[in-house]
């Protein structure tokens, strides 16, 4: 439908707008950006900041341009004495209540509040702060929320709700005592909360932060007795580089490997290898669930924010989930049973480090079931319980491993162009577009195609999987026989698909989900800001260094081949069983009763 | 009867309300306010909002947003009998924070109510201490209710006598 063009005026000049938006765009589109700090593109517009107030002729007082629309001869001015006046004043309560402990602070010269306090020209704490100082929420561990730094934007709220349908956190209260909690004031860590970390993403102030582990990392790599590896996701090469000040979706890999080095990192390695990895294991995983009618649609389980929305919110199908670990928890198994057997090193020395786009990440890594290299060695070794280690022991996202290039000095786009270390560090163009929506599935068309119909593929390019569409579909003939997949990211439409699978509609057999809007590129551990023009920008870098790559797909991937060969013989094998596959957990919504229960049992077991 | 068996009675009451109400606009908050009846100390139990949560679909969160706005909802046992002192600005002046005070003094929750609690319950449950903003009598200054009933004028005196009063006909029940 063709919306009506109006007639208004900004500050005295004319322009044209589409009928009906809102004041702010309609400024937006005439190159006049208006300050906020509630206000975000999809997400949330609730006027609560008060920050983006214009004059508009006949209204009876300011109107916050976020919510008030245009209309044909609507007069605004966004630059009086009047409106910078109040601007600044809504700025200044704000601030009352906010800590003044920016120097400390994760988002410190990254954050909305302190840049409009400077734009607005704020000088002076003028007003007296009235709110009681508020715990911090450190039980998730992905996540810490520091209600005292929150100023009630809403954002949060608006992103975990109604684009993840997650509801972790609500607002809670009233007048002075509102604030954002979850329920019972239960803490993120025992609510169902996916760690997706989109409200770190979206906060405009350091209210929602990752858990930072850097320091943990900088102690290991200068601990001479330790091998120190490390893997880099897909989303990590095309995100890293703004974080060091390059533009939007810049393609750093070769200088993301240099800076590693230069870290100190042992090995560096790549994600994308074991993304190659997960390909051959969940293409094999569909055709065996097609050719011995398994539980279809299978869905993807890359994604770990995803995996755990699965657990809580549809605990009774898992089943439709694909077993195979994700690639960072395949790379942690592979890296300290394989390598560590080639190279001879004690996997109890060496400590694998993920770079992550996401904070999800975090917890995946500590789920109790990921120690099968612990698994697979113990009984050979005769190793006790106190010899136990995780498959990754730290995870860090690409705004944790900004801060450790600047914090070492790095002079990040000074750096040389270098290559991954090997064996486990090569992969191909399939691998690389698990960074974006829609890549698992069309890499794992391309080599499921190959493997079922035993002929070449003309053409790898599976565009219709491809974008930033919310659900999108297609269809695959392999061999004469039809097959309908889905791709869908946020969890929001997720929740669609799986809604579709327990009412026995789903007419797919394929399903990939990403947590985040646009997949790992657009995820919870990234750059801020993230926006719609910035997820592009980043798809477009991941897409050409798919083109880059010499070989497009996973089983091409020689260093996969030997890995077959030499260690765990077939896809879907005994080894691939123990190392490469796992299983989920029943969660529910009440998560704070099974954590107790948790505890307890390991508490017994350990004093056993 | 023991507390699991207390509990699924409970339930079953709560579904049969959530029914009665299921698809009216504001559903969640009629659920709530007859929920918060079913035990006799007015308050809404974890257990009791979980189901409510579970059976209507509505996010925790969102349940805890409702029963944390709304001054009407209690999350804790509330005593027998409510004392409410208006703590509006008319009864300021009039003395409403020495009447509190006294109060305080008088059920030994001087703590509690410094501590800045909006309400405070003596251990035995017998009464409820709150305050409210304002009940639109302020030519009455100061006011306060007890047990709904709205008295003027009140001094710490005539507090004393209404409380002993309350006491005493507990003890003759």
């Amino acid at each position: 439908m063709e919306t009506k063009m109006i007639n208004i005026k900004i500050n005295g000049s004319d322009y044209q707008a589409p009928d009906g938006i809102p004041i702010l765009d309609a400024c937006k589109r005439a190159g006049i950006e208006i300050p906020t700090l509630c206000y975000l593109e999809d997400v949330s517009r609730n006027s609560s900041c008060g920050v983006c107030v214009v004059e508009v002729k006949g209204a009876r007082s300011l109107v916050r341009s976020c919510t008030a629309c245009v209309h044909e001869g609507t007069e605004i001015v966004t630059n009086s004495a009047r409106i910078r006046d109040a601007r600044k004043t809504n700025v200044e309560l704000i601030l009352a209540n906010h800590p003044k402990d920016c120097l400390s602070c994760l988002r410190n010269q990254n954050c909305e509040l302190q840049t409009i306090a400077s734009d607005l020209g704020v000088k002076d704490d003028r007003f007296v702060r009235t709110k009681k100082e508020l715990p911090l929420d450190t039980s998730s561990s992905s996540l810490i929320r520091d209600p005292n730094k929150c100023i009630l934007c809403g954002r949060c709220i608006a992103v975990c709700g109604t684009v993840q349908t997650v509801y972790a956190i609500g607002l809670s209260g009233r007048g002075i005592k509102t604030k954002v909690s979850t329920y019972m004031e239960k803490g993120l860590g025992n609510v169902a909360c996916t760690n997706c970390g989109q409200c770190a993403l979206v906060c405009p102030t350091g209210a929602i932060v990752e858990r930072d582990d850097t320091d943990d990392v900088f102690e290991e790599l200068m601990n001479p007795d330790k091998v120190v590896v490390v893997q880099t996701a897909p989303a990590i090469r095309v995100g890293i580089g703004e974080a060091m000040g390059m533009e939007s979706g810049s393609l750093v890999t070769g200088k993301m490997v240099a800076g590693l080095r230069r870290l100190g990192f042992n090995k560096v390695f790549d994600t994308q290898f074991t993304a190659d990895l997960t390909i051959m294991e969940e293409g094999h995983e569909l055709l065996k669930r097609i050719s011995n009618k398994g539980t279809l649609p299978m869905i993807t389980s890359c994604s770990p924010g995803w995996i755990k929305f699965a657990e809580h919110f549809f605990p009774n199908s898992l089943s439709h989930l694909s077993t195979c670990k994700s690639p960072q928890q395949m790379f942690g198994s592979v890296a300290k049973t394989y390598y560590a057997a080639k190279m001879g090193i004690d996997p109890r020395k060496m400590v694998v480090v993920s770079i992550m786009p996401c904070t999800a990440k975090k917890y995946e890594a500590k789920r109790p079931e990921m120690m099968s290299a612990f698994e697979h060695w113990k009984d050979k070794k005769g190793w006790s319980q106190d010899d136990a280690f995780y498959d990754v022991d730290y995870v860090l996202t690409t705004r944790e491993l900004a801060r450790m290039f600047k914090e070492s000095g790095i002079q990040f786009s000074n750096l040389p162009v270098e290559e991954f270390d090997n064996p486990i560090g090569e992969s191909t163009g399939a691998a690389v577009i698990f960074g974006a929506t829609g890549g698992v599935m069309e890499a794992a068309l391309r080599t499921v195609y190959e493997v079922v119909t035993g002929k070449p593929l003309a053409n790898v390019n599976f565009t219709a999987v491809r974008g930033m569409e919310g659900i999108k579909e297609a269809e695959v003939d392999l061999n004469g026989t039809t097959i309908k997949v889905a791709v869908a990211h946020t969890l929001g439409n997720a929740r669609k698909l799986f809604e579709q699978i327990e009412k026995k509609e789903s007419p797919y057999a394929f399903i990939e989900v990403m947590t985040c809007p646009g997949g790992c590129l657009g995820g919870g551990g990234q750059p801020i800001p993230t926006t719609w023009d910035i997820r592009k920008k980043r798809a477009e870098s991941i897409y050409q260094e798919d083109l880059n790559k010499p070989l497009r797909k996973s089983h091409e991937n020689p260093h996969i081949a030997a890995l077959y060969k030499e260690f765990l013989k077939e896809p879907l094998g005994h080894l691939s069983h123990h190392l490469l596959h796992t299983t989920y957990e029943k969660r529910g919504l009440f998560v704070w009763k099974s954590n107790g229960v948790e505890k307890k049992k390991k508490e017994m077991e350990h004093a056993k | 009867m023991d507390g699991t068996q207390t509990m699924t009675r409970e339930f079953q009451e709560i579904d049969s309300i959530i029914s009665k109400h299921k698809g009216h606009h504001g559903e969640l908050l009629s659920i709530l306010e007859e929920t918060q009846l079913l035990n006799g100390q007015k308050f809404l139990s974890e257990e009791a909002l979980n189901h409510v949560a579970l059976r209507t679909g509505v996010p925790l969160s969102r349940v805890y947003n409702v029963v944390t706005f709304f001054s009407f909802f209690n999350l804790k046992p509330q005593g027998k009998h409510t004392v409410t002192v208006c703590r509006g600005t008319a009864c300021h002046t009039k003395g409403s924070k020495a009447l509190l005070d006294d109060l305080g003094l008088m059920l030994g929750c001087s703590k509690a109510l410094e501590d800045g609690e909006s309400f405070f319950t003596t251990p035995d449950n017998q009464f409820t201490i709150s305050t409210v903003a304002c009940f639109g009598q302020c030519a009455l200054a100061p006011v306060v209710a007890v047990d709904g009933v709205i008295y003027s004028n009140v001094t710490t005196a005539r507090l004393q006598k209404l409380l002993g009063k309350i006491s005493k006909g507990r003890k003759k029940s």
